[in-house]
């Protein structure tokens, strides 16, 4: 997954992600390998801050 | 490893509130938040009832209240407005704007005031269930990972929620059910009157509304939440529209951005087990009508705190002992949860059409005090048909 650099870390995406993968830190987001680009956090993003990368 | 009774994460209103009722309790508790700095950045609008503070059982303090609220107004799409103040109707809730980083902080404050131990710059990054029933934490703070093992887990952990998915609770957010809110402080607003909070309807936010909620002088935080499957943008490109589009905010200019996940979905299906209990955003502490929840995640933290004290005192963290936290919160919210959950399916289906002839007939109607029956009975009276299943709901 690609964060934009203006994402404001609110937790939104990690609320909506069923696998519990993205770990909100003060000043980062952290996806870990349990990722597998469903998506939901991508349409949940209130400043569409992330964006699923090229396979 | 460091041992607590009651290990509260998360130190938003909910979790601060917590900790010090199951501080004053009698119980050793230990209250940690990632941030550095609590209530920064603020994730919400600022709106409380007045009953918060009877609820926190502490005096309202002008250092964080910025503004009275004497009523509201609503407006339809295509500019038609109600206004619904306290010199011409009975408001049910007066209520207060706050400023929440200041708010925030003296919450978490009288939480070590009454005796808890407050960690900041500490995240939780997972945890374990032990064979005596405890759990153990592990924790990261400035680089340094260490294990608090408590008898109790109280998650207040906000929409994001880990804990209660750590801990196998059935307490997720459908994406249908979280909202995306937004948000600028503004100054230079020129609202027509700075005690009113204004709430936009329609097309503006799909699945949620528009706000500008007066922060005394000319400040304003101007606000909208939307449900993002109902929409076509980002919550962010919403806000930029509506905040040109609004005559108050002509002149208005920017400080803050503020974002935030809401979720609206009702009470989560599972709020506690053995030795845990979830408050606040994470248990879905909020009005789905309003998306409001500072009061009722506030109600949520008390009774935690008090029921984790009490447990404690017992001896007893089991499920069946912590129930109680359920029941007390279902009496506390649940029957108001239920309602306004049907009454935003039923709002969220009008179209700009609907809300503009709604608005219009209200604006006929002479309301004397104001409550959800009464706003009911003159919706049935201007939209027989559509309103038929509110009258069941309500009255």
């Amino acid at each position: 997954m690609i964060v934009k650099d203006w994402c404001s870390y609110c937790g939104c995406c990690a609320g909506v992600c069923v696998r519990n993968c993205i770990e909100v830190k003060e000043t980062a987001l952290v996806f870990d390998d349990n990722c597998n680009n469903c998506g939901i956090c991508v349409d949940a993003c209130p400043l569409a801050a992330l964006e699923m990368e090229e396979e | 490893m460091i041992k607590t009774d009651v290990l509260v994460i998360g130190a938003g209103p909910a979790g601060s509130t917590a900790a010090r009722f199951a501080a004053k309790g009698g119980a050793k508790v230990i209250l940690m938040d990632k941030k550095s700095e609590i209530g920064a950045p603020k994730r919400c609008a600022e709106g409380v009832s007045k009953r918060t503070f009877e609820i926190l059982e502490l005096e309202a303090d002008p250092h964080w209240i910025t503004q009275e609220i004497e009523g509201i107004r609503l407006i339809a799409p295509d500019g038609t407005d109600v206004w619904l103040t306290n010199d011409v109707v009975e408001l049910p809730e007066a209520g207060y704007i706050l400023e929440r980083k200041v708010f925030d902080k003296h919450l978490a404050m009288e939480a070590g005031r009454a005796g808890a131990e407050i960690r900041i710059k500490t995240q939780a990054k997972g945890l374990k269930k032990e064979e005596d029933g405890s759990y153990t934490v592990t924790c990261e703070c400035m680089g340094e990972v260490f294990d608090i093992n408590a008898k109790i887990l109280i998650g207040a952990d906000g929409p994001e929620s880990h804990v209660a998915k750590w801990a196998g609770l059935k307490a997720i957010t459908k994406p249908k059910h979280m909202e995306a809110g937004v948000q600028f402080e503004m100054c230079n607003a020129k609202m027509e009157r700075n005690d009113v909070l204004e709430f936009y309807f329609g097309s503006v936010a799909p699945g949620g509304y528009f706000w500008l909620f007066p922060k005394g002088d000319d400040i304003v935080n101007a606000g909208l939440a939307i449900i993002p499957e109902m929409a076509e943008k980002s919550a962010y490109e919403y806000l930029v529209d509506a905040v040109n589009n609004c005559y108050a905010l002509k002149d208005a200019q920017p400080v803050e951005l503020n974002v935030g996940g809401d979720p609206v979905g009702g009470l989560v299906k599972e709020m506690y087990n053995d030795n845990i209990m979830l408050c606040g955003d994470a248990a879905s502490q909020v009005n789905p009508l309003t998306g409001g929840g500072i009061t009722s995640g506030i109600t949520g933290g008390k009774l935690a705190g008090q029921t984790a004290a009490e447990a404690i005192a017992a001896g007893d963290c089991s499920k069946e002992f912590l129930k109680k936290y359920a029941e007390l919160v279902d009496e506390a919210m649940g029957h108001d949860m239920d309602k306004y959950s049907k009454a935003c399916d039923y709002l969220w289906s009008l179209n700009d059409d609907d809300l503009n002839s709604i608005a219009k007939a209200f604006q006929d109607i002479e309301f004397e005090t104001l409550g959800t029956t009464e706003l009911v009975k003159a919706l049935i009276k201007v939209q027989p048909s559509a309103a038929l299943k509110l009258r069941k709901l309500f009255l």
